[in-house]
């Protein structure tokens, strides 16, 4: 069912390495679909697999949709068709010779895919975490391979970082988890909230702590993200989609799931640094936002801040908070996944993405491209109507009533609104050195318009799809609100 | 049709003529039409909602499931009462005098279509704000209409001063946003509703007798504390005060004139700058008994609508005159809300608000036409310019007596109203009303002289040799209807008290012969100040004092050095920081572990020749120190 991607993209990694580049796309792409149909499915139908695996630890084969994990689901499914979809539109096989063939790449993203609906839909706190980990290596490959042709060596501290900070996250998450499953004495995440209530305030605590740390990492929260602009820098452009969309979901979602929801008292305990963090994260990221030259880099810090409102909401501790939280993920997703085919289409004309370089503007040479630029700018600063604004004005609201620690979460909501302000001087900075310029003189056009040609066929129909979902989830939140809120109200109520 | 249909109307029909519009930009022709059709549509929609209003104190809800978000209760309601009818019905009708005047005037521009979706999707977000019953839903319209703002002054963005003006209207505005965000959260985190009448009934609560209602239940329990609720509201009154352009963030609103100039019209006249007017008229009920926030408003409005007279006696471009003329009177509009009583209510402000709607887009259309003609907005090039068709002759002159708050004539009655508010406010109740008073009082006089003096500028003789208006192109009939129609609510737009949509008491004759006394001196002392020499010389006479005069005290230096640089400063250090401290610790980890790994690979180099001999050595004396700790 949702291992349609998975197997295909095993056989292409491995016995399809050869196959040519266009049918190796088909076939992706087929398979992508399918993966995403079946998953659209299983988030309608709600099917259950549920089967003994490890008897020994009481892991088992658990898979199920719910509430919090379906507008997930369904983000992963749309990212991947489009994913495999963009791969007509930049070739990264092509760009850099000796890289590796089609198949591999593509078999690469159906990993990530495939691994990343298992995540989403498992229900087992070991298979979870198996799931999270077979995403990281195919996006490794993808990092170290087929990332920026222009430096081996970018390519290779990347990928290193990549790998290394969130193995490193993992180790930590592992721990927490056996730590969680032992003293619980069951894996299965519907049990564990009442299993581990039985925990010690100090076990909670400390399982919350690694937990919490462990998936910080993914999420990111600052001072953990350091590895996040390099990746997003150095990865094709479907790569920083998957990455934005999809992996860092992983980080928050595995927060919910985990620490929130299994030991809620131990996370509360946590709370009030993990808010500050997130806070931090938005300040840090916003200003240096506003700094940064290199466009892919500034893309990559705006997400280190907008997670910041994400672990807001989570760290308040209330549904509000929760729901803000899942919401503000899914907004993330689609705008960062956005903006990244945006700026990687960019950086794939331009070779460079550097702020400082004059370039003709956009907005008089490829109106296209740059409507969904502005289009995507205007959604990261949070304007109503646009995704961005309800994950963060509900993560203010959150964060303004919270379930503990009311005076830091109170401070904590007035910085975070401070860093909403950053958002809009970062990207109007955006806008202004690359939408907007001076007319471009009719003599000049043709050179113009060559170097940087208006987005067509497919990449314009990825942009139109994000864009879209851009714009129905900021006209009509409840969309995922109401899908959200029965799953939450049972979380957050669970544990206590 | 009812109120609540209007309502909903109002707000619909703009957002489709946006997108419709939008769709169309091949043709812009086409385009702009589609927008002017659905704007005039929205205007007949709004005068039925005039007749159509409920009557006062009847209280008109759509029932509908609220959106629940964890604890907090999204209602997501419209409303329509007797003034917001009125106020909807001015909005719609300057946004369609807006849309019609663009056709003519930006005909030629390629980028028409887009400019008529974005006035659209500006009067729908004003709309919004207008009926909105719901805090959410204030701040949507809020925020989409500073939005639209940075697209319709940036629209020439193949200009420089247009870019920048459009980024720092902008950012000053969301700026001061920060502070409007804080306060609907925490009014409607308090509330545990976003909805505007939970929202109210539990902040205007004061403690004492329960109402038995439902939803009010909270507000027994826990009646809210004064300093909280003076705190949000301040909070509140600060992004009213940006988005209205008031000290200390007046300084976007003269920069935003490289807006074309119906994108000034719009965005003066009845949209963005008297949206907080409308904000702070629904929560009224709370802004009353909080005093902190009624003495911010009132302080800064006054300290406002005196300074910013002052500038637009000294500016050399008319139309940068106009817009610190509306910095002045939308100071004049809050400060009524910051004085009124609680008998007296918001309605003086709104029906400022009416009357500065018509007369303000009546001047900048007539000034839009104008430049047209001279080529430029500055004084120099507008002098004698009205001699082109006698009713811009005679739609300045009556704007202009508005404007100066002439008796009889709309903007006059509505001034009146509000002076007579203040006093009230001074005598009965505490709160900054006496400032407020003597600050309208000499804004009286200061407006009254600029009037004077724009007048006298467009009306100067030239000499026949420095004419040569006869080749600009004439506006189409629908320009010429639309500002005829405007010039005559100018006159005669005060009737609207008859129909009992503002909620307004008498005001005595001797406010009226006194302000008539303050503004015969105001027109006297330009009168007197003109000389021999031309008009536009009477005030400003060396070319330091223009400069400081144009450029508005210096406050855009201010903005730069105070907080621009410093933001920037701290970035570059946050900069640095993650790049050498954050991910130091990084590449710290990463280089030990590779010191690490040396070491060992070392270690295992040697174990093969001496090392071994040294590790049995080794191993030889940790057993003996081992048996001699156990042997004891």
């Amino acid at each position: 069912m949702l291992l349609v991607p998975g197997a295909v993209g095993l056989w292409l990694v491995t016995g399809g390495r050869a196959l040519p580049a266009s049918t190796a796309r088909t076939v992706a792409l087929v398979a992508a679909g399918v993966g995403g149909l079946a998953a659209i499915t299983a988030t309608v139908m709600r099917p259950v697999v549920d089967r003994a695996w490890i008897p020994d630890l009481g892991v088992r084969w658990h898979f199920e949709v719910d509430g919090v994990s379906a507008p997930l689901v369904v983000l992963t499914a749309v990212i991947g068709v489009l994913v495999v979809a963009h791969a007509w539109v930049e070739r990264p096989w092509a760009d850099a010779p000796g890289s590796g063939s089609a198949a591999t790449y593509l078999g690469c993203l159906l990993l990530v895919v495939a691994g990343a609906f298992a995540a989403f839909a498992a229900r087992d706190a070991v298979l979870f975490f198996l799931a999270f980990e077979v995403v990281l290596l195919p996006m490794w490959v993808l990092i170290g391979r087929y990332g920026d042709p222009h430096s081996a060596r970018a390519r290779a501290d990347a990928s290193a970082r990549f790998i290394l900070y969130t193995a490193v996250g993992s180790t930590l998450m592992l721990v927490g988890i056996l730590l969680l499953v032992t003293r619980a004495g069951t894996a299965d995440l519907g049990e564990l909230p009442a299993a581990a209530a039985t925990l010690g305030t100090g076990e909670q605590a400390l399982v919350a702590l690694l937990l919490t740390i462990g998936l910080a990492v993914k999420v990111p929260v600052f001072p953990l993200h350091t590895w996040l602009p390099a990746a997003h820098t150095t990865a094709p452009t479907a790569g920083s989609v998957l990455l934005a969309a999809v992996l860092l979901k992983l980080g928050t979602y595995g927060l919910v799931r985990l620490p929130l929801a299994n030991v809620p008292d131990g996370f509360s305990r946590i709370a009030p640094v993990l808010a500050i963090a997130g806070v931090i994260g938005i300040l840090w990221g916003g200003l240096i936002c506003l700094v940064e030259r290199d466009l892919k880099r500034l893309i990559a810090f705006s997400s280190v801040a907008h997670m910041g409102f994400v672990v807001l909401g989570l760290a308040s501790g209330t549904e509000t908070g929760v729901q803000a939280a899942l919401i503000g993920n899914i907004a993330h997703g689609v705008i960062s996944a956005l903006l990244f085919v945006i700026v990687g289409g960019l950086k794939h004309r331009w070779g460079s993405v550097d702020l400082a370089v004059v370039r003709p503007a956009l907005r008089e040479v490829s109106p296209r491209l740059g409507f969904a630029l502005i289009l995507g700018l205007a959604a990261g600063l949070g304007l109503p109507g646009l995704a961005g604004f309800w994950g963060e004005l509900v993560a203010l609201l959150a964060a303004w009533n919270p379930a503990q620690h009311t005076g830091i979460l109170r401070t904590c909501a007035v910085i975070a609104a401070v860093g909403a302000a950053l958002a809009a001087a970062y990207s109007l900075r955006v806008a202004r050195i690359v939408w907007v310029g001076e007319r471009v003189a009719d003599d000049a056009r043709e050179a113009a318009v060559a170097q940087t040609p208006d987005a067509r066929s497919v990449e314009l129909g990825v942009m139109a799809l994000l864009g879209a979902a851009v714009v129905v989830i900021g006209v009509a939140p409840w969309v995922v609100f109401s899908v959200t809120a029965d799953a939450v109200t049972a979380l957050v109520g669970g544990g206590r | 049709m009812s109120a609540l249909w209007v309502a909903q109307l109002l707000v619909g029909i703009p957002v489709l003529a946006a997108v419709v519009t939008l769709a169309l930009r091949r043709t812009p022709a086409l385009a702009a039409l589609v927008a002017t059709g659905a704007s005039l549509l929205s205007v007949v929609v709004a005068v039925v909602g005039m007749a159509v209003a409920p009557v006062r104190g009847e209280n008109l809800v759509l029932l509908r499931q609220p959106l629940r978000v964890g604890a907090i209760e999204m209602p997501f309601e419209l409303w329509s009462g007797p003034a917001t009818a009125a106020v909807a019905a001015v909005v719609g009708l300057v946004a369609a005098a807006v849309l019609v005047f663009t056709r003519w005037y930006l005909a030629d521009d390629d980028r028409l279509a887009q400019f008529a979706a974005t006035v659209s999707l500006f009067t729908a977000a004003m709309m919004l704000v207008v009926h909105a019953r719901d805090l959410v839903l204030t701040l949507v319209g809020w925020e989409v209409m500073g939005w639209c703002s940075y697209l319709l002054i940036g629209h020439w963005s193949r200009k420089e001063s247009a870019r920048r003006a459009a980024y720092k209207a902008f950012l000053v505005t969301r700026v001061a946003d920060i502070g409007f965000v804080l306060g609907v959260v925490g009014l409607s985190a308090g509330a545990g509703s976003t909805g505007l009448d939970r929202v109210v009934a539990f902040w205007s609560h004061t403690g004492g007798g329960c109402v038995d209602t439902v939803t009010q239940t909270a507000a027994c329990v826990a009646p809210p504390e004064p300093w909280l609720r003076s705190l949000l509201l301040s909070l509140l009154v600060i992004g009213v005060l940006g988005k209205s352009a008031q000290f200390p963030f007046q300084d976007w609103l003269p920069d935003a004139m490289e807006g074309p100039t119906p994108a000034s019209a719009l965005i003066h006249a009845a949209t963005m700058v008297a949206a907080g007017t409308v904000v702070l008229a629904q929560l009224f009920e709370v802004l009353v008994l909080a005093d902190g926030a009624r003495w911010l408003l009132g302080l800064s409005t006054a300290a406002t609508m005196v300074g910013a007279a002052v500038l637009a006696l000294g500016q050399s471009d008319l139309k940068r005159l106009l817009a610190w003329s509306t910095v002045s009177q939308v100071a004049i509009m809050l400060s009524a809300l910051a004085t009124a009583t609680a008998e007296i209510g918001p309605d003086p402000a709104l029906f400022h608000l009416w009357s500065h709607a018509i007369f303000k887009s009546l001047l900048f259309l007539t000034i839009g036409w104008l430049s047209v003609v001279a080529g430029s907005t500055l004084a120099r090039a507008l002098r004698g310019s009205v001699a082109v068709h006698q009713l811009a002759r005679v739609a300045w002159l009556f704007g202009l007596l508005a404007l100066a708050g002439a008796p009889f004539v709309v903007g006059g009655l509505s001034k009146e109203h509000v002076i007579s508010t203040a006093y009230e406010g001074a005598i009965g109740a505490g709160g900054p009303g006496v400032i407020v008073l003597a600050a309208l009082l000499v804004t009286v006089v200061l407006t009254a002289a600029y009037a004077t003096r724009a007048w006298l500028v467009v009306t100067a003789s030239v000499p026949e040799t420095e004419s040569a208006h006869d080749h600009a192109r004439m506006p189409s009939a629908p320009v010429l209807a639309a500002l005829a129609l405007l010039t005559v609510l100018s006159v005669v737009g005060g009737l609207v008290l008859l129909t009992g949509l503002f909620d307004i008491h008498g005001t005595s004759l001797w406010w009226m012969v006194l302000t008539v006394l303050l503004i015969v001196i105001g027109g006297g002392i330009t009168w007197l100040a003109r000389g021999n020499e031309d008009p536009r010389d009477s005030f400003v006479r060396t070319p330091r004092q223009r400069a400081l005069a144009d450029g508005g005290l210096g406050f855009d230096t201010a903005y730069r050095r105070g907080v621009a640089e410093p933001v920037l400063g701290l970035a570059r250090v946050v900069a640095f920081l993650d790049r050498e401290v954050v991910d130091g610790y990084v590449r710290g980890a990463a280089a030990s572990a590779g010191i690490a790994g040396w070491l060992t690979e070392r270690g295992h180099r040697r174990e093969a020749a001496s090392g071994g001999v040294a590790l049995v050595a080794l191993g030889l004396l940790v057993a003996a120190g081992t048996a001699v700790l156990a042997w004891r």
